[in-house]
């Protein structure tokens, strides 16, 4: 009973802590439309600096509580409103979630530069209170648990109050409701979302300050994946529900603790724990009842037409010559840093298939090149090419599979139903099958006739050439009549439904095809590095993934890689110069947050330079960036 | 121009034949449709027909309910009651791109151009979708041209859609629609957005459209357009058809004149309907009544 007890207690306190987080996502989302993915660095950001003010810095800790809180977070908040989601209102969904997905990174890469997490194990917060409890039945309950569940009880009263009673909360429920009218009323949409962004941020760093010394010796990594899981709460409210919000981050707090308390520690269900709260999002998502397609969105951005077929074959024969060339130069760690960015360039067109041109968001790509991989280990003996098939299959499948059930969610819903099946993977799958302990799987290199592919000069031609052979295949597509239907399904879904396309079944077919694709290049990626580890095909390399397709032009095959020579980089600058190790994190997340105002990327950037400068003929085709079809319909009907 | 080719329609109510209806003509058929939006009715018990071989007119001021029927048609908005029906066959349930299949196509008030595509490429991309569900659907290329030159798109066949005018791009709509060969068009103000010229044209291609069997029901704020090219003209306000008939008579309805005008018939409450109409009623400057 008392162990009942303590787990029930233990469940409330993480619960609280969820519903608090999750609430601040709510009230962002509310009145701005935009999740926000960066909202655990945020926490965690908080986290560290109050350590650093209190601890390091001696600052008493109502002074600090107040300057992290009610001070840095809200100006961070409101400096992030106006600078970076300002320019994403009214932007296709998956500008919004890689932006945020981008402040995520480089807040990840900022505190990994700042606090060394060499360190770590030196950083810990005192839990408030400490050394007191207090006696409830038979259990102590510190007074930490007691102020957590009271804040959050507070928060909860507070806000509620707020919405109904402020005339503030008043005009944010109006500008939900209808942004027009609000304004017209005298509403400030612009003022109302900046205040939600600072209110979101002082939730955040709340949450982070009263998480992390629950946490024992503060760590980057888990105090932000904790608080990232606030998603599922605020989900499970439908990004609207303040009341629902909050009862899911009790229920999540409370199963999480039940399964790690009662199931036997070496069941499946227990070493999988922590994927708990992903899958019930996924399940969350697939029952959600689904919003109308949307019309009057932004129509597509300017992309690079398709080069001809004779162009595309012309650029891929230099390719393979240089790739050649470049074999003979170059050795050792450094041809195996060019193997690994041409496989994983593969990697990287699976999303510029699927994001590029079809417009779907994955944030879960990597899993398919890791269940490519997989299947490879323990089907393509001696480089079998049968290793191959099944990686292709495995992974083309198994991204069917996630189809059937994702594809009838739309944008963000998508996104998120991706990103919870990534996750969920790390846990159930990859931790659990990539050797004991994370020890890595080995995989054997695919054995072609005619080539030594064993020897790193012969592999890395192989990787050279399927991967220029999937650019020809992929250009070849957008050309063609799937290329014109992805484009048509990317820029007008209700269009193609009302044309006749099935268009449950084309996104099925994209994404398995997308999957397909991440599976080879999978089975390429382990060959070359002989061991696999659970780490490689991480949900955060996910992330990293689809913020270098965006960078490189979401739609360049070029594009695609020069970012994943740029990704197969990251090891090796971490290498050689370990005191700027996530300086590449910093970087592509400063990256990703210029996409709001940017949205073709570096690539498409120097691409429409090139059209300028090469070809002045005045291309009557390149229209304006971006059209937003509200605008220009202003009064049209009026 | 030969009547359209009539697609093969799924399920035992399926007319063999043409364009031919439930045996006097209609081809589509609107019965008892309600739509409520948080409380407010968007659409009241409308009842309407579309007949083969002819242009159906459907006016009212904004916010009427005109695009929530074309929405409901479609299949892209569930009503709340009543039914909607394609040749007979009862579309109740059916996906927006099975009713596609049976025969119909449309345009939306709000475009919905496939944007980074060419003018070219979003009428061969609807005729290539034709080809993917129809067992005899023509070579695309040839539709495209031929539709190109009909509805007079040739000019800007080459340009990117996100980069031509409005009103053209709801040509290319158009043209994008009759790629399907329909036999039911719904277009939602093809007009706005075209000179007087254009409208003219327009107004041919539609009277052209139905001669050759199409059934075309026309949402249009040009009024005029409007009484001149079609055979009936029904007016929705405030979610309810408030009039039928020729386009003579429903000119002379004291309602629809009230409706357009923003004065209050003294026989009319305007029923449930909430204030999601209101701010239409007074703005709209069609005018065309008298």
């Amino acid at each position: 009973m008392s162990e009942f007890l303590t787990y029930t207690i233990i469940g409330l306190v993480t619960g609280c802590i969820y519903a608090l987080t999750a609430s601040g996502l709510v009230v962002t989302y509310m009145t701005t439309g935009i999740l926000n993915f960066g909202h655990g660095a945020v926490s965690m950001v908080a986290a560290f600096a109050y350590w650093q003010l209190t601890i390091e810095w001696h600052m008493p800790v109502l002074l600090a509580l107040i300057l992290v809180i009610l001070v840095g977070a809200p100006v961070f908040g409101a400096l992030l409103e106006r600078l970076l989601m300002r320019p994403l209102q009214g932007k296709p969904v998956e500008l919004q979630v890689v932006v945020t997905v981008g402040l995520l990174i480089f807040l990840l890469g900022l505190a990994n530069l700042a606090w060394s997490p060499a360190a770590s194990a030196t950083r810990t917060l005192p839990r408030f209170f400490s050394g007191h409890s207090l006696k409830l039945a038979s259990v102590f309950v510190d007074y930490h648990s007691i102020v957590v569940v009271a804040v959050a009880v507070a928060v909860a009263i507070g806000l509620r109050f707020f919405f109904s009673v402020s005339r503030t909360g008043v005009a944010m429920r109006a500008v939900v409701d209808n942004p027009g009218l609000a304004a017209m009323a005298g509403a400030r949409p612009n003022r109302i979302a900046q205040f939600s962004w600072a209110l979101g941020a002082a939730l955040a760093a709340l949450g982070g300050v009263l998480l992390a010394p629950l946490q024992g010796a503060l760590n980057i990594d888990l105090l932000t994946l904790t608080v990232i899981l606030a998603i599922v709460p605020a989900v499970i409210g439908r990004l609207r529900s303040l009341p629902l919000t909050v009862a899911g981050g009790l229920v999540i707090g409370l199963a999480v603790t039940y399964a790690v308390g009662y199931l036997p520690p070496d069941s499946f269900v227990a070493k999988a724990q922590t994927a708990i709260p992903m899958v019930i999002l996924f399940v969350a998502l697939v029952l959600l009842r689904q919003e109308r397609l949307r019309s009057g969105r932004v129509t597509g951005m300017t992309i690079a037409r398709a080069p001809s077929l004779s162009r595309s074959l012309v650029a891929a024969g230099v390719f393979i010559v240089v790739a050649v060339v470049v074999s003979e130069l170059v050795s050792g760690v450094n041809l195996g840093t060019a193997t690994r960015g041409v496989v994983l360039g593969i990697a990287f067109l699976s999303l510029v298939l699927l994001t590029g041109y079809a417009g779907q968001v994955s944030l879960g790509q990597m899993t398919f090149v890791g269940t490519g991989a997989y299947a490879m280990a323990h089907l393509g003996h001696h480089g079998s090419l049968v290793g191959v098939l099944a990686a292709v299959a495995v992974s083309g499948g198994l991204g069917a599979l996630v189809a059937i059930f994702a594809v009838r969610l739309r944008g963000l819903y998508l996104a998120l139903s991706t990103l919870a099946f990534a996750y969920a993977m790390d846990y159930i799958f990859f931790d659990q099958h990539f050797g004991p302990y994370g020890s890595g799987l080995s995989v054997d290199r695919l054995h072609v006739p005619g080539l030594d592919t064993t020897s790193d000069k012969g592999f890395f031609i192989l990787g050279a050439v399927i991967f220029a052979l999937a650019g020809v295949g992929l250009l070849a597509l957008r050309r063609g009549r799937y290329g014109r239907r992805l484009a048509a399904l990317n820029d007008s879904p209700q269009a193609c439904a009302t044309l006749g396309v099935n268009i449950a079944y084309t996104k099925l077919a994209v994404f398995s095809a997308s999957a397909a694709l991440a599976g080879l290049a999978g089975a390429l990626y382990g060959g070359q590095q002989h061991l696999v580890t659970s780490a490689d095909f991480q949900t955060f390399n996910s992330l990293v993934l689809l913020l270098l397709v965006l960078l490189g032009g979401k739609s360049l095959v070029s594009g695609a890689l020069a970012t994943a020579v740029l990704y197969a980089l990251f090891p090796v600058l971490q290498q050689h110069v370990p005191s700027l190790s996530n300086i590449q994190y910093v970087l592509v997340g400063l990256g990703a947050l210029t996409l709001g105002r940017n949205p073709e990327g570096l690539g498409g950037q120097i691409t429409r330079l090139r059209d300028l400068l090469v070809d002045r003929s005045g291309r009557a085709e390149s229209g304006p960036a971006w059209t937003v079809e509200g605008e220009r319909l202003v009064g049209a009907d009026g | 121009m030969s009547a359209p080719t009539a697609e093969p329609a799924t399920g035992a109510s399926s007319v063999g034949g043409t364009e031919v209806g439930d045996g006097d003509g209609v081809v589509l058929r609107v019965e008892d449709v309600s739509v409520s939006f948080g409380g407010i009715r968007a659409l009241h018990m409308v009842s309407l027909a579309a007949g083969a071989g002819g242009v159906t007119g459907l006016i009212g001021p904004n916010g009427a309910g005109k695009t929530t029927l074309f929405n409901v048609i479609t299949g892209l908005e569930k009503p709340a009651q009543g039914r909607v029906r394609l040749g007979g066959a009862d579309l109740s349930g059916m996906a927006p791109h099975r009713r596609a299949r049976l025969g119909m196509a449309r345009t939306f008030q709000r475009l919905e151009v496939f944007g980074s595509l060419s003018v070219r490429d979003n009428i061969l991309t609807g005729a290539e979708f034709h080809r993917s569900w129809s067992r005899h659907a023509e070579d695309p290329a040839s539709v495209t041209e031929e539709i190109l030159d009909r509805v007079g798109l040739r000019a800007v066949a080459d340009l990117r859609v996100d980069a031509i005018p409005t009103g053209m791009a709801r040509l290319v709509e158009l043209g994008r629609a009759l790629a399907t060969r329909p036999r039911l068009l719904l277009l939602d103000e093809p007009g706005s957005g075209l000179d007087e010229n254009e409208s003219e044209d327009l107004g041919r291609l539609l009277i052209e459209l139905g001669e050759a069997g199409v059934a075309v029901l026309l949402v249009e704020h040009d009024v005029d357009l409007v009484m001149r090219i079609s055979r009936t003209v029904f007016v929705l306000d405030f979610g309810r058809i408030i009039a039928s008939g020729s386009p003579s008579e429903v000119q002379a309805d004291p309602h629809v004149r009230a409706a357009y005008l923003g004065t209050q018939p003294s026989t009319d409450d305007g029923g449930g309907a909430g204030s999601a109409g209101s701010a239409g009623s007074s703005s709209s400057g069609g005018g065309g009544g008298a």
